[in-house]
């Protein structure tokens, strides 16, 4: 039994989505990485080049949707060729939306002092940052390695971005409770907080996408 | 997807093996159809899957060198049994075919004939009710009720199709047997047919064999996937198209056969 199909051009069709995401999650995951450094070595520089990247993550997006469409018009896709189809759809839409909140919190930095800021702030910054981006790499190898083990890890990890995003907010609203001139500055540095928090949620979302691309289903929030 | 959570099987089929001369079609079939439902049995040309189904109305008895064991019971009474009366059975389960095949008579005749040798209906009256209603379930009504005695091969193909099902709706069968009923028609006519089977099953218990998947997909509740004469998967229709217990059911409906 042969794992391509009949019709060449479908096999070439899925593999071009597929790549499609792979560029799509590994443009992403740098960018993540681009904000975090941005934010935590407060270089405002770096600015404007994340904001053009994240444009090319939106192009990905909509070129995602158009074929995805075109898959379902041609191809009428059933089981594992569905599954691909409805899971990549929701990927790159969660692959945008982390995009967009990576592209926000770099913005977030524009107005906020470059050297004065409390180190433990940026530090607890900086671990909720590297444990999101330990989490899309780890989200992203589970796609590649269609590998339900590593999506359930980035469920579980999502756990422990949500501490660590309780303890970067404790931070900054002990810097904040410093002085009331930090009120500005403290409500950017939350949403940067926040935002990272919820980019692990859609990083959990494409696991379970994954998850439900291999199996079928879902998975089970004890697991 | 809404299920009978009360399912009562109206068909079993219990170790069934088919043999033309030496050469065997059909391996073992165990499976179950239900009551009130729409069965889809989908798989290669020379599955099995035709054969099969001619099993349920004993229609391979018609081919000499056909011989079937196992058993195929309907309402829990097997139809291989010694004595059957099988023109009994094929009253009781009827058959529309791959091309519609009506008979050189009028519209009206197509529908009479079956009532009429089978002594359904009493008098002219009731024939004329018979015919009228077996038409109005195949929703062919409106479209044939002024032209009666015309030549039923005059109509469509797609209206002579549904007029095999008004035929074979006449003589108030039990279960109706279809062998790849849209292939001859055009999406119009296969839409049409597809609404009547959805009609068709709340007051009958439908098998039909197709080469569509998305027709399996859209008319079914359940399906069962045939691969060299062996049933390889049976299951909810649901399940089968979004994710499918064997890699081979998988294979064929994706298309990667071969």
């Amino acid at each position: 039994m042969s794992d391509d199909h009949i019709v060449k051009s479908y096999d070439e069709e899925l593999h071009i989505i597929n790549d499609a995401i792979v560029q799509m999650g590994s443009l992403t995951e740098s960018l993540l990485e681009d904000s975090m450094n941005a934010i935590t070595k407060m270089d405002k520089d770096s600015v404007s080049k994340i904001v053009e990247s994240d444009k090319k993550i939106n192009k990905f997006r909509a070129s995602i949707d158009e074929q995805i469409m075109t898959l379902l018009v041609k191809r009428s896709p059933v089981a594992i060729d569905l599954r691909l189809a409805i899971s990549t759809l929701k990927i790159s839409q969660d692959l945008e939306r982390i995009g967009d909140l990576a592209k926000g919190n770099a913005k977030k930095i524009l107005p906020l002092p470059e050297d004065d800021l409390p180190p433990e702030m940026l530090n607890s910054m900086r671990r909720l940052g590297e444990a999101v981006q330990k989490q899309i790499k780890l989200s992203l190898d589970s796609y590649l390695e269609r590998s339900t083990e590593k999506a359930i890890q980035v469920v579980k990890d999502d756990e422990q971005v949500n501490d660590l995003t309780k303890i970067s907010i404790k931070e900054v609203l002990d810097f904040l409770a410093k002085d009331k001139k930090n009120l500005e500055f403290a409500t950017n540095l939350l949403f940067v907080s926040k935002n990272l928090e919820r980019a692990g949620d859609h990083i959990t979302r494409i696991a379970e996408n994954v998850y439900y691309l291999i199996s079928g289903d879902y998975p089970k929030k004890n697991k | 997807m809404e299920l009978n959570m009360n399912r009562e099987a109206k068909v079993i089929s219990k170790n069934v093996d088919v043999f033309y001369g030496n050469k065997q079609a059909l391996f073992d079939i165990n499976l179950e159809i239900f009551k009130n439902e729409v069965t889809a049995l989908i798989g290669p040309s020379g599955c099995g899957k035709s054969t099969f189904l001619r099993c349920i109305n004993r229609m391979n008895d018609v081919i000499d060198i056909c011989k079937i064991s196992g058993e195929i019971e309907i309402d829990g009474f097997n139809i291989y049994k010694q004595g059957v009366d099988v023109v009994r059975l094929r009253e009781k389960v009827g058959m529309v075919f791959q091309k519609p095949n009506p008979f050189p008579k009028s519209i009206y005749d197509n529908i009479a004939y079956g009532p009429n040798i089978h002594g359904i209906a009493q008098n002219k009256q009731e024939l004329d009710e018979i015919v009228e209603n077996s038409l109005k379930k195949a929703a062919l009504w409106n479209e044939v009720k002024d032209r009666l005695n015309e030549p039923g091969t005059g109509l469509s193909g797609g209206q002579q199709q549904r007029l095999c099902i008004a035929r074979a709706i006449s003589i108030n069968p039990e279960i109706i047997l279809m062998d790849e009923p849209c292939s001859a028609l055009d999406p119009i006519a296969t839409a049409k047919i597809e609404e009547l089977i959805d009609s068709l099953k709340s007051s009958y218990t439908i098998v039909i064999v197709t080469h569509s998947m998305a027709q399996a997909a859209r008319v079914s509740q359940r399906t069962g996937f045939f691969h060299l004469g062996k049933l390889i998967e049976m299951d909810e229709t649901d399940k089968i198209f979004k994710n499918p217990n064997n890699k081979m059911t998988q294979d064929y409906i994706t298309g990667r056969f071969g």
